[in-house]
Order: structure tokens, then C-alpha cells, then sequence
């Protein structure tokens, strides 16, 4: 049965309507935040906007009327020294699972399961006792390490299955040359890793950058504050100025859109792959 | 290279991830057990150990009204967000499996959504169903579908309606993700020897692609379903609970009773019921997804 030769067009025009549904949020978002508040308040929105229009007013005023920049680079702060201890151990757990038989897969696999389990907003009681009585109130290790908490397991096991598709041959014979152990996974296996070390530092990212509950409950200062924390307290104010808001919201969407453009290919490659872990 | 030395090193590796395992989880969740049985209040979290034990707060949890109402709010929004969500995943990923130009692109942008912090995505829906200034009920208000405007988030009957949508929207490219990935390894040979014998495409659909994606969809499913249960970001930032506790889940719940009026114990006690619940669940739909899956 020969394929019709308009067959792709249409599953592409059908695709396409589909993109438009799902991407109209970010649309809104864009079109809201330059446009000047006298369109915006009207009771018939324009779908499309009038480009003479067009301002991007609200980017400066958000930026000078509220410390946006700090709570961008507390996000990045807290998302860099999450990704730093959860890639770092979670690479080493992740190829001692995949190259020795110990007893400890099942206690590491249990907290894989627990970390899926967890609601953050149950976690974040023992964290808020533990934490008040360390003195890691109001600093940002605190939301770090809270934020490691569900992303080690993870990182783990999604690292332990990239290194599982590595022939072990390769480090032997690197130690045949003459390299040990260390040199033999530094060198050889985890370059071979990096698509699986990509994909756990973009998918913990994008969820560290998410996190509110840990980062409200244990930060509550505004200079302490993260992206998303900010962003949650304009919507408690009694005029919410929704241009600035969007603004915000899109410069605090930009780094992880590009991130998982960039990186989609290895996640789709690591959501199958950790999925197998459970 | 001795297995003495085999062992320090897989030890050795394991360590560091051990120690923030067993300091992050294990040693929290027994805070969080210990915790449950601790009854009364506790402003200062420091005092909480000179609370008396006892199984008060489980007692409590069990008779209060506004746990069972928690409890059926999160029913209702994780199946009302879980059902549409997994259709939608299933009908984009059936199609980004068919073959067409620029397919790879539209599948990156379509699982976009995911991407998106729980509050941002909050925020954009509170924004586009504004009662008064909002894109939709501006739309709707044009077809004449609407005549008043409808207070999504604010109004009692509508608010968890409000909440599923972002929450539906982030939750599909998950299932677009995963079931695409389980289509893609069913094998070709089944689709040619089915077509060979005439089957329909629906009949193509049951006996064929469904069998081959069972247990990635049952996996997925029970994934997301925790997701949502777990959920806090979205719903404490679209509504916060209200109005008048119409969307509050348990996870909010717990939020609530612990950071609002201090009663770690009672918070930990209904955490703690509702960890066991979902475990309940999870191992259930599991089984679902292996039985007769070769």
C-alpha cells in the first residue's frame, strides 16, 4: 500500500496545531511583558500585539524595583553547589554499582524509591529541625543539601546505567598500559559518560532551579531569597503588575529552556534509562 | 590487584553518596516517624523532644474531617490531572512516532513545558484565567461561551478545575516522553505481520502497540502519579489551598499544620499516613503493569 504523498504534511500541520496549544503559555508570558499596562488592563487582550506598541519598559522597571538580580544569582548558586555534590558522588556511587557486586545496591536503591516517594513539603520538617539546630538557617547550604537529598539517588542510578553500556574491556586495558583505577575511570570511562552526565546535571538543574518549598521554609530573608520564591511573592501583593511579573518570569525561564533545548537529546536517552533503575 | 582492594574502592566510591543518603533520607524519614508521635505544639523546633510520645496525632489525623477532605482533594487532582495528561502524552507521542519533516524539533519544543518551574508556570495560568483582564475568559467571552466573568482560582466550584490545567501541562510531556520511547522499541515485524492479516488500525492499536508500551505506561503513570501527590509548588502558588481549603491537598496540608501553626507532630502524622498510601498504590499499579507482560 503505497504511503500518499501529502501524508507527512498532514501529520506535520497536525503537529503543528498541537505546538501552538502547548507553547501558548510561553507566548502570553512574552506577549504580557511588552506590552504597557494600559493594553494589558483592557477587557479584550489582543491575541496578536501591536508591534508599534511594543516596550520592553517592564524588564528595567523589574530589575530596578526589585532585587531580581540576587535572587538569579542565589538560583545559580544553589543550583551550581547542588549539581557539584550530587554529579561528583553520584558519578562514583554510579560506577561502583555498575563494576562491583556490593551489599549496598539494595540500601541505594532504597533511597532511590524513598526519593520518589518524599513529598518535599513532608522532608522539609526534619530538614527545618536538623537545619535550625546546625545553624544552617538562612544560608544557602541548607537548600543546597536539601535539594541533594531526592537528586543523589538519581543521579546514581541514571549515571549507573550510562556506565553500565561501557565495555569493561576499555579499563582494562588501560591498566594493562599502565594506569590505575582512578586513571582508568578519570580518563577513560567518564568522557566516555559525558552524554549521561549531561543528562543528570541538565534534569537536577532544572529541578533545583524549581524548588520552592525548601528554599521558602529554610530562607526566609529577601536577600536569601531564589528566583522562584521572588517571582511567588509578587502574586501576594494587592496590585500584582503582571508586566513586571511576566518579565521576570521570562528571564527566569530563559537559562533552563536553553538548557533543555541544548540537552533534550540526552534526556530522552536518560528518562528511559533511569526508569529502568526502579 | 587483589579483591581486598575490589572491595575498599566499591566501598570507597560508594561512601560519599551513602553518607548523604543516609544523613538526607533515612535518618529524616526516622526524624519524620519520631516526630509523628510527638503531640502538641512546638513553636520552638529545639523543644520539640520534650513533647510527650504517644499516638495522639495519627488518632487525631484519622477523625479529623479536614484530612479526609485533603485526602479526597488530592484524589480528584491527581486523577483529574494524571487521566488527561497521560491521553494527551499518548495521542502526541503515537503521532511525533509517525514520520514527518522536522518531527525532531517539534518534539523538543512540544516536551518544553516540562521545563518550566512549578511557581512560573503558576503564575502564567493565574494570568491567562484572570477573571477580568485574562486571555481566555476574554476568549471565551467573544464566542459566547461565557457571559460572566468566571473567577477561575478564586471561586470554590472552578478552583481545582484551575489548578489541574497548569498542573496537566506540565505533567504531558512526561508521558509523550516515556511512551514515545517504549513505541519506538516495539518491533516493526509485529506492525508488517498485523497489516498482513488485515487488522484494523484500531485492532493494530490493542493487540500491538498497547501490549509493547504496558508496562512503560504503568511505570509512567505511577511516576507522575506521585508527582502530582506530592505536588506543592503549583498549588501553593495558584491558590495556596483556598479558597476556603476547596484545593488543598495533603501535601499543603502538611505544609500547613507545619509551618503555619507549628504542629510538626500532627504534620509528621499525616505525612507519615500518607506516604503509606502511596506506597500502597505504587505497588498496586505496578503489578497492574507486569501481569501478563513478557
Amino acid at each position: 500500500m503505497p504511503v500518499p504523498v501529502w501524508r507527512p504534511y498532514i501529520l506535520l500541520a497536525t503537529a503543528l496545531a498541537c505546538l501552538v496549544i502547548v507553547l501558548f503559555p510561553f507566548y502570553w508570558i512574552i506577549i504580557t511583558s511588552i506590552l504597557p499596562t494600559e493594553i494589558l488592563l483592557s477587557r479584550n487582550p489582543p491575541l496578536l500585539p501591536p508591534l508599534g506598541e511594543v516596550t520592553f519598559a517592564a524588564y528595567f522597571e523589574v530589575f530596578a524595583r526589585k532585587p531580581l538580580l540576587i535572587w538569579i544569582s542565589n538560583s545559580m548558586l544553589i543550583t551550581a553547589g547542588t549539581l557539584a555534590i550530587t554529579i561528583s558522588t553520584g558519578a562514583m556511587a554510579g560506577y561502583s554499582l555498575s563494576r562491583f557486586r556490593t551489599k549496598a545496591q539494595q540500601a541505594m536503591g532504597f533511597g532511590l524509591l524513598a526519593s520518589k516517594m518524599l513529598p518535599g513539603s513532608l522532608i522539609i520538617i526534619p530538614f527545618f529541625i536538623l537545619f535550625s539546630k546546625a545553624g544552617l538557617i538562612e544560608s544557602k547550604l541548607g537548600v543546597i543539601l536539601a535539594n541533594s537529598a531526592t537528586a543523589v539517588p538519581f543521579a546514581t542510578w541514571l549515571l549507573k546505567g550510562f556506565f553500565d553500556a561501557i565495555p569493561r574491556e576499555l579499563e582494562q586495558a588501560a591498566m594493562i598500559d599502565g594506569c590505575n583505577e582512578w586513571q582508568a575511570f578519570r580518563h577513560i570511562v567518564l568522557p566516555l559518560a559525558a552524554p549521561g552526565l549531561a543528562a543528570a546535571s541538565a534534569y537536577i538543574a532544572i529541578v533545583t532551579w524549581a524548588d520552592l518549598v525548601f528554599a521558602r521554609t529554610l530562607n526566609s530573608k529577601p536577600e536569601n531569597w531564589v528566583v522562584t520564591v521572588g517571582l511567588q511573592s509578587f502574586t501576594g501583593e494587592y496590585l500584582v503588575e503582571w508586566g513586571a511579573l511576566m518579565a521576570a518570569s521570562a528571564v527566569s525561564l530563559l537559562p533552563m529552556l536553553v538548557l533543555f533545548l541544548l540537552l533534550e537529546p540526552f534526556l530522552v536517552k536518560g528518562s528511559t534509562q533511569g526508569s529502568l533503575a526502579n | 590487584m587483589g579483591a581486598r582492594r575490589q572491595t575498599y574502592i566499591a566501598y570507597g566510591l560508594l561512601a560519599p553518596a551513602f553518607l548523604l543518603v543516609a544523613g538526607l533520607i533515612v535518618y529524616p524519614l526516622y526524624m519524620v516517624l519520631e516526630t509523628s508521635l510527638r503531640v502538641g505544639r512546638a513553636p520552638n523546633v529545639a523543644r520539640l523532644d520534650r513533647l510527650p510520645l504517644g499516638f495522639g496525632n495519627y488518632w487525631r489525623a484519622l477523625t479529623d474531617d479536614v484530612v479526609w477532605h485533603s485526602a479526597g482533594v488530592t484524589v480528584v487532582y491527581a486523577v483529574g490531572t494524571i487521566a488527561p495528561a497521560f491521553l494527551i502524552g499518548l495521542l502526541l507521542a503515537l503521532l511525533l512516532n509517525r514520520d514527518f519533516p522536522g518531527r525532531r524539533w517539534l518534539r523538543s519544543l512540544m516536551l518544553l513545558p516540562w521545563a518550566v518551574p512549578g511557581v512560573v508556570a503558576a503564575i502564567a495560568f493565574l494570568w491567562m484565567f484572570d477573571s477580568s483582564y485574562g486571555v481566555v475568559n476574554a476568549q471565551l467571552r467573544k464566542v459566547g461561551l461565557a457571559t460572566t466573568d468566571i473567577a477561575w482560582f478564586v471561586h470554590g466550584d472552578t478552583a481545582l478545575f484551575a489548578v489541574i490545567l497548569p498542573t496537566i501541562w506540565k505533567c504531558f510531556p512526561f508521558f509523550a516522553l516515556t511512551l514515545l520511547a517504549a513505541l519506538q522499541s516495539v518491533p516493526q515485524t509485529l506492525y508488517e505481520a498485523a497489516r498482513v492479516d488485515g487488522a484494523s488500525p484500531f485492532q493494530i492499536f490493542r493487540n500491538v502497540t498497547w501490549p509493547g508500551i504496558r508496562g512503560a505506561a504503568a511505570l509512567a503513570i505511577v511516576l507522575q502519579g506521585l508527582w502530582v501527590v506530592k505536588d506543592f509548588d503549583l498549588v501553593f502558588a495558584t491558590t495556596g489551598g483556598g479558597p476556603s481549603r476547596a484545593t488543598q491537598t495533603l501535601s499543603l496540608l502538611v505544609y500547613e499544620e507545619a509551618f503555619q501553626f507549628f504542629r510538626m507532630g500532627q504534620a509528621a502524622a499525616i505525612g507519615v499516613l500518607m506516604l503509606i498510601l502511596c506506597a500502597c498504590l505504587a505497588y498496586l499499579a505496578m503489578r497492574w503493569g507486569r501481569k501478563d507482560f513478557h
